[in-house]
């Protein structure tokens, strides 16, 4: 599956490609703007889902934000950088065990090995 | 786990407090790995770790607060704080990894203490989690209650593989 590589603080994350339906730079979108708790882009109202806030870490100076497209909603995700796009097999990817979260809702289902690292994939169908 | 003495135990150290499991439900010592930490998942859990494709829960028990009865763990002394090993433990159907230090094989005796013989449990642990408690050369090793620890950590609950074999791999009953 094509994931869209992307660092949140000093986390590194990964998104599902097919949710992203834009990335969306302020600097050069002018029709894009915060407004309390969400996002306004050309016109329409999305909710802004705080990642930097759920894994502990502070937004830079400059985040991009992504327009993620769902079945039933359309949110914004900050993130600090867009880095690549892979495509990894979807065996690669093991499965988070559901008894280590706080709370039924979570943002990750699964990780998988990004060169020395692994990463996290963020869970689409839990956010949209 | 039968409580019986005579079993072989692995010893480890979280912090500076002496800690034991039974060898039956221990899969492998490893060298720390790379663990990327899960935003959302409990406080105590460090994160996971990518372990032979799976995705392995490691957990640091010094951050498990109620071990400790409320306190803070015992800080290591005269080393850093990051635990240098990992203690991966079959437990039912899932596995999971222990941060700790020091790692060694431990033989339980008849004459090391039960809980009930001792006034209270040392290191700083909460006696809810302590099955036994052992001494060798003048260090206290806490015997932890395996059963009560994992539930307590979220585990699900399974017979272990290592009590499904009692004798050759786990004679403590692990």
């Amino acid at each position: 599956m094509k994931l869209l590589m992307v660092s949140v603080g000093e986390g590194r994350y990964a998104v599902p490609a097919d949710a992203v339906a834009q990335i969306v730079d302020p600097a050069v979108e002018a029709d894009f703007h915060l407004e309390d708790s969400a996002a306004v882009y050309r016109g329409e109202r999305l909710a802004v889902l705080d990642l930097h806030a759920a894994a502990g870490e502070r937004r830079g100076p400059a985040p991009v934000y992504l327009l993620l497209a769902g079945a039933r909603r359309r949110v914004i995700i900050a993130v600090d950088g867009a880095e690549a796009i892979r495509d990894v097999p979807a065996g690669d990817i093991a499965p988070l065990p559901a008894f280590i979260f706080a709370w039924p809702r979570r943002a990750f289902r699964g990780v998988f090995s990004d060169g020395r690292n692994p990463r996290l994939l963020l869970d689409e169908d839990a956010i949209l | 786990m039968s409580g019986a003495a005579g079993g072989r135990l692995i010893g480890f150290r979280i912090g500076s407090a002496g800690a034991a499991l039974p060898l039956g439900i221990v899969r492998e010592v490893a060298e720390r790995p790379r663990v990327v930490r899960v935003p959302g998942s409990h406080p105590f859990v460090s994160g996971v770790a990518l372990h032979g494709g799976v995705a392995l829960p490691v957990y640091d028990l010094g951050r498990f607060d109620p071990l400790w009865s409320g306190r803070k763990a015992p800080a290591p002394s005269g080393r850093g704080a990051e635990s240098g090993h990992l203690i991966v433990c079959d437990w039912g159907e899932v596995a999971l990894g222990l941060l700790g230090d020091r790692v060694d094989l431990v033989e339980e005796t008849e004459s090391d203490t039960e809980l009930g013989d001792a006034a209270g449990a040392p290191c700083g642990m909460s006696e809810v989690y302590v099955k036994r408690i052992l001494r060798r050369d003048g260090e206290v090793i806490v015997l932890l209650d395996t059963d009560k620890l994992f539930a307590s950590l979220g585990v699900p609950a399974a017979e272990p593989r290592g009590r499904r074999k009692l004798g050759e791999d786990d004679p403590a009953g692990g």
